[in-house]
């Protein structure tokens, strides 16, 4: 066990009175929900309000990572015995994408219950187990949290449409007719034609934002409010260090607006809020809003108070044009969209990506913008899905490991926490002829035995096939394969995690961009005071071109100082009276700590 | 070179220093030419008296041996640095000696250029120099400023990022065509300017001159040259791809461009009046551009062939639908527009530097700016091909194929920018455009031929083709 981490196992009583009695006058319908003491809890790691800010994410699909009962799964155990992989490569949270019950029509995000693990995953204990040995080796665990609708399988669902009248009546967002809120758009623009959709059981329409499977749920209706914190506070108590909110612009929705960022949103998010800072300290909250970045700092909450809202949300038009940037060969697309992304609250972060299991999205930009990203990314139709592309990062990069290295030092450098994808730090490929997103979802490759080292069922029976291209196959791109070689991709991910690791300035540092005389080079610094006045000063600078390219940059404020290069710890010259004059190799990049003269 | 000063001149004793000094200085053009005389013309100290350092404002007057008739005296703008000892960061300004103390190029020194911007935001006057902010300016937070480097023709230094002084070297009488545009912009609001803050004006042979402009400073941005030989370079690379096809493409930058053009004939239309383009006016026009033509006839060959020709098109300005006039930039290129992280600015409004100020500031076809954005895409296109040609005498047909096809993407790309801005697109005048980007192309071949032999074939090229019917318009 790790030091610091105080082992807290503990199987509290049953309290009976812990389960709400909303039976009363309508028994036949009520149903008891689990409680959280019903089960053991994870040990905590301690109390820290900063982690999330210096912290390394890595999303992991369970049912594509490790299967340990050979039904063609990936389960929570199997992630549990891979603990020790992602400590090695220095992953500090696990991002789990919903793993609770549901009919999977949505990859999981159609949940059928709040309170219980999908049977093909485990069960609430393999989850508790897998918490207290992530927490054992320092790695925090978070996991989505569906807020805005439920699968149409959920028991308030059955219960909403059966009987109207009884307590689970009004707990979706039921209408006559079609018509109302007419403003919201639709956003599976490929399967679905209306945002409401008829149900002939209870013989009124339903309103839901995304599949017509997944009703979204009526927050005007204080009983959803508590049920859904109740809910937090089920995997909270269990010892979850945090949440990431899935669609939460769309909580409420009001005639003549699109139903996007309400007012009254926020101030359901706030209470969620409250309820994580008053009860469980150090765990955070994520805001998935795809929206542009003026509208999601929004989530942040009251930056006065240093943010009453989300700890986090994505920055999702971000990714994107870091492609466009390094198409065009032009930092613009990049600087662009920061200079539009505002301030954020003093405890706010935003979290960074390149890929993850929805399609890379292009919601975010204009449509010009999106024709040319189609274009230049998806030059086959079918590698397109819904608004956004659905590849890997390999593959998008056609494989050139100087893209690759490019694009992740990028995402370990611009400001945010960096949301690694599974398989991608070995450069796993994708296979285009699955359905929906299914295509950047499949096992990820362990070794280059059978099923890839995922599970040792009959192939037949793997939920989703392994890659066997003679390019991205499991037997030529495998983790066993790159551990022993250093020049590996996942050894150069390794090293460069660690080095973002050495300098908090990467985490918690302010961003100044630097401009320079090259448009096709992106510089950078970012510079950390800490409380104890230590100052940490990191320089990045990147080709965004494929051609070599020389670059003066302006560092006159850093005059004397010496700049060091942090892969190889080599000195470059002083900076002096002229430009910094660099040069770079195609698609290159330098990170540089600068170091005050009298340091040398 | 012997250097003419009488006793009362405070700048003597330094005359032999400025001589040896000047011809290093990047904004110094005359660089090789024997210089035949110096002379102070103007000189004021600016600092209070007590203050430290010294800070004196000079103009001086510099004559060439080469120069017929003696009057070709040139003026240039110092500021001075006088302190008996200065600060070691100045050293590689100083200039000389002078009783004692060391005299210095005034801009190296921050206290000096702090003092300028104080004396900005304080509407201060200093002898003959009046320190003047813009009205309703957010005055910058006085600090000192440093150096830019790498500058051609004047000289800046930067404020923390948050503005920029501009000293211009060239002294003209006049108010500088720069401060009266970025002026006039100011007035109306314009975004694709960098704010005016402020400017230093004195006096010279008795007329107001611009001393110094201070600007909001656009910090991140690139020049659009640079940015379109990236975007060319990406294609030349690519034997099998089209210029559309390319993930270089410039066409959306172009685009933006052309509407960022339109925005500043707009407002300095609305700010300055138009006057209709008549009989009188298009013949005044057609005749400098035939002045101009036979200059470069005289000087070359290639041009002196196809004369007749020539002047035939630029007489499409005359045969022109009805059109207006107005004050426009006047020597628009690529390096003259700045992209930043949210938009483009069009920057130095001072014109042809070539050109007397009379001209620069007389009003003309927004067409004229049109055409030489059009010219500079056609340079930005062609100047890369020498890099991938095996030899310049073996032109490779393809890549000047590839290269034109860029150009014309890219040409109709800020056409289409233009017109959706300004309402009237470039190419439904082409008489009057293809005047002016031939009278432009003219001006060029003799530029070239006499400054960069190496690229004349860039305009040559261009002129055969505004002479073909094939190369009208852009359609």
């Amino acid at each position: 066990m790790n030091e610091g981490v105080s082992a807290s196992i503990t199987a509290a009583p049953r309290d009976e009175g812990h389960v709400r009695d909303v039976t009363e006058d309508h028994g036949a319908s009520a149903v008891e929900e689990p409680s959280a003491d019903d089960f053991r809890h994870a040990r905590t790691l301690p109390v820290d309000d900063e982690w999330y800010k210096r912290a390394v994410f890595y999303e992991v699909l369970v049912r594509a990572f490790a299967d340990s009962n050979r039904d063609g799964f990936g389960d929570l155990s199997g992630l549990t015995d891979k603990l020790d992989y992602l400590a090695w490569l220095g992953v500090d949270c696990v991002w789990l994408p919903p793993f609770y019950d549901s009919p999977l029509r949505d990859g999981g995000y159609d949940i059928r219950d709040y309170r219980k693990v999908l049977p093909e995953f485990g069960t609430v204990a393999d989850f508790v187990e897998l918490l207290d040995q992530a927490h054992a080796r320092g790695i925090r665990v978070i996991t989505d949290l569906v807020m805005n609708h439920t699968s149409d399988q959920h028991h308030w669902f059955q219960e909403s449409r059966r009987d109207p009248e009884g307590p689970y009546g009004d707990f979706y967002v039921w209408s006559d007719d079609d018509t109302r809120y007419s403003d919201a758009r639709i956003i599976f623009v490929d399967t679905e034609s209306s945002n409401w959709t008829y149900d002939s059981v209870r013989g009124q329409f339903y309103w839901h934002r995304f599949f017509s499977h997944q009703p979204d749920l009526n927050f005007d209706n204080p009983a959803v409010c508590e049920a859904m914190i109740d809910a937090l506070r089920f995997w909270l108590d269990l010892g979850i260090d945090g949440f990431r909110l899935d669609a939460v612009p769309y909580l409420y929705e009001r005639d003549g607006t699109n139903g996007e960022n309400l007012p009254e949103t926020h101030a359901f998010l706030k209470r969620c809020r409250k309820v994580v800072d008053d009860e469980y300290p150090g765990r955070v909250l994520l805001a998935e809003a795809n929206q542009w970045p003026a509208d999601v700092v929004e989530y942040f909450g009251d930056a006065e108070v240093g943010g009453d809202e989300c700890h986090m949300a994505f920055h999702f038009p971000l990714m994107p044009r870091i492609f466009m940037a390094v198409r065009r060969e032009s930092r613009f697309p990049i600087s662009e969209i920061l200079a539009q992304t505002p301030e954020i609250p003093h405890n706010a972060q935003w979290g960074i990506f390149l890929r993850n299991h929805d399609e890379l999205t292009l919601e975010m930009v204009t449509d010009d913008e999106r024709d040319y990203m189609y274009a230049e990314y998806a030059k086959d139709p079918r590698m397109k899905a819904n608004i956004g592309i659905r590849r890997r990062l390999a593959p998008l990069l056609e494989n050139d490991r100087n893209q690759l290295e490019l694009f992740t030092a990028l995402l370990l450098s611009l400001p945010g926490s960096p949301v690694l994808y599974y398989g991608d730090e070995i450069g796993m490929g994708d296979n285009i002829w699955l359905g929906d997103r299914d295509g950047v979802r499949s096992p990820m490759q362990w070794t280059p035995d059978r099923n890839a080292g995922f599970s040792t069922c009959d192939p037949g029976r793997l939920n989703l096939p392994i890659i066997m291209d003679p390019v991205y196959g499991y037997q030529a791109v495998n983790v066993e394969a790159q551990s022993n070689s250093t020049a590996s991709l996942l050894h150069w991910n390794r090293r460069m995690i660690d080095i973002r690791k050495q300098h908090p300035a990467f985490g918690l540092g302010n961003f100044h961009e630097l401009g320079g005389s090259n448009p096709s080079v992106l510089a950078y610094v970012r510079e950390h005071v800490d409380a104890g006045g230590h100052r940490d000063l990191v320089l990045c600078v990147n080709n965004m071109s494929r051609f070599p390219q020389p670059v003066e940059l302006d560092l006159i404020a850093w005059r004397d100082c010496v700049p060091t290069e942090l892969t190889g710890g080599v000195p470059f010259p002083a900076i002096g009276e002229l430009p910094y004059l660099l040069t770079l190799p195609g698609h290159g990049f330098y990170w540089f700590a600068i170091h005050e003269a009298e340091e040398r | 070179m012997p250097a003419t000063s009488s006793p009362d001149d405070p700048l003597a004793g330094l005359h032999d220093a400025l001589l040896a000094w000047l011809p290093s200085q990047r904004w110094f053009p005359a660089k090789g030419r024997e210089i035949a005389g110096l002379r102070t013309v103007g000189h004021a100290v600016v600092s209070a008296p007590g203050e430290s350092p010294t800070v004196e404002h000079a103009v001086i007057g510099v004559s060439f041996a080469d120069a017929s008739g003696g009057s070709a005296e040139e003026r240039y703008q110092l500021v001075l640095g006088v302190q008996a000892s200065p600060p070691a960061d100045v050293e590689y300004a100083v200039i000389g000696r002078r009783d004692g103390d060391v005299v210095y190029d005034g801009l190296a020194d921050g206290r000096i250029s702090r003092l300028f911007l104080s004396l900005i935001t304080e509407n201060a006057t200093r002898g003959p120099l009046r320190f003047v902010a813009e009205p309703d300016t957010e005055a910058p937070i006085v600090g000192p400023g440093r150096p830019l480097i790498g500058e051609q023709s004047n000289s800046s230094v930067i404020y923390g990022e948050r503005a920029i002084m501009k000293l211009f070297r060239r002294a003209t009488a006049g108010l500088n065509p720069d401060l009266e545009l970025h002026r006039a912009l100011r007035r109306q609001g314009s975004r694709e300017v960098a704010p005016l803050l402020g400017a230093i004006e004195g006096e010279l042979d008795g007329e107001p001159m611009t001393v110094a402009m201070l600007q909001g400073y656009a910090s991140n941005s690139a020049d659009g040259w640079s940015m379109a030989a990236a975007s060319v370079r990406d294609l030349l690379a690519e034997a099998d791809l089209r210029a559309d096809e390319v993930g270089g493409d410039f066409a959306g930058e172009a685009h933006r461009i052309g509407k960022t053009v339109a925005a500043v004939h707009l407002e300095l239309a609305a700010a300055l009046g138009t006057q209709p383009l008549d009989a009188r006016g298009a013949s005044e026009i057609e005749a400098w551009m035939l002045e101009r033509l036979d200059r470069a006839a005289a000087a070359v060959p290639g041009v002196a062939e196809q004369r007749d020709a020539i002047a035939d098109v630029l007489r499409g300005v005359t045969a022109a639908e009805p059109s207006t006039l107005q004050r426009i930039h006047g020597d628009l290129h690529l390096g003259q527009e700045l992209r930043t992280p949210t938009g483009w600015l069009v920057i130095d409004f001072e014109g042809e530097p070539s050109k007397p100020l009379a001209d620069r500031v007389r009003p003309d076809s927004p067409m004229r700016d049109v055409a030489a954005m059009l010219r500079s895409f056609d340079y930005a296109a062609f100047h890369q091909l020498s890099e991938w040609e095996q030899s310049a005498d073996d032109p490779d047909p393809q890549l000047e194929r590839r290269a034109q096809e860029w150009a014309d993407r890219n040409r109709s790309a800020f056409c289409d920018g233009y017109a959706e801005v300004s309402g009237t697109d470039p190419r439904d005048v082409p008489e009057l455009l293809r005047a002016y980007e031939l009278d432009k192309a003219v001006y060029e071949v003799l530029y070239e031929t006499r400054n960069r032999p190496g690229w004349v074939s860039i305009p040559l090229r261009s002129m055969r083709r505004l002479l073909t019917p094939a190369g009208r318009g852009e359609r």
